[in-house]
């Protein structure tokens, strides 16, 4: 089973994979911060915080993008 | 205190340990915490991409800079193109690619033409470039002379061992309070 998960490519339908974003996006900001941040207690706020930052940057994008097409 | 040369040698030998296991370079540095979130969220990230895509997402022949970024994640590149060699190694001669690609795809195996590519590649592409951010995290900590996490408000190259509240607490001298006395009143007070 996880041999063939790593051997075989997964077969999603084109609309799934806009929802590879968000965890793509989630790991620049758990790397981004966990390099940048001063205090390492902050280190999930401040992920959570780039996170949403970024989520709602390409929520902005999506939407001009959208009127645009329109 | 550490010498210039010391700096140099610790920023190189953990830039190396940061390139071969993402991660390694920051606990190198006694930075524990974020070596190991590191390490697990470009280990994560990259097989996650190979997952997605299959053997062949790490591919030299087809996607070459997107190889040479997935390189950039040490370990799980090396990896990664072991095993798509091994694919390679496997398939009977044929004399061009294009026979090639065509028995890959026939046994499911070959990523062209599959809507997953882009994603996958991305996936374990963005994991190596993260790993460039944090090799060159640990160089310049390294050539700052920073071991273990910085005090908030240290300058480089001040002392920088771990200094928490608790332990602040733990290694103050004891208060010391005045003797019980049998009812005599203290020193100083009329």
């Amino acid at each position: 089973m996880i041999a063939t998960l790593f051997y075989n490519p997964v077969s999603l339908p084109a609309d799934a994979l806009l929802w590879l974003l968000p965890p793509l996006c989630l790991a620049v900001a758990i790397v981004y911060k966990t390099i940048r941040t001063q205090n390492i207690r902050r280190l999930w706020l401040d992920t959570a915080l780039l996170f949403l930052y970024m989520m709602g940057g390409l929520a902005a994008l999506m939407v001009v993008g959208y009127m645009l097409v329109r | 205190m550490k010498s210039q040369g010391d700096n140099v040698a610790n920023s190189i030998v953990a830039m190396m340990l940061a390139w071969i296991i993402p991660g390694a370079g920051h606990i190198f540095l006694g930075r524990w915490v974020r070596g190991v979130v590191i390490f697990i969220t470009i280990g994560a990230t990259f097989w996650s991409g190979v997952a997605l895509g299959g053997v062949l997402t790490v591919d030299h022949r087809n996607a070459r800079w997107w190889f040479v970024a997935q390189m950039l994640t040490g370990v799980h590149g090396i990896v990664g193109f072991y095993n798509q060699k091994q694919v390679y190694q496997t398939m009977p001669a044929v004399p061009n690619d294009a026979e090639l690609d065509a028995m890959l795809q026939e046994k499911g195996i070959a990523l062209a033409d599959n809507p997953t590519d882009s994603i996958a590649r991305a996936y374990t592409g963005v994991a190596g470039m993260l790993n460039v951010l944090c090799i060159m995290d640990a160089l310049l900590l390294g050539l700052m002379g920073v071991q273990g996490e910085a005090r908030l408000g240290a300058k480089p190259g001040e002392d920088t061992e771990p200094l928490e509240p608790d332990d602040t607490a733990a290694q103050a001298p004891p208060i010391q309070l005045p003797a019980a006395s049998d009812g005599a009143p203290p020193e100083g007070s009329s």
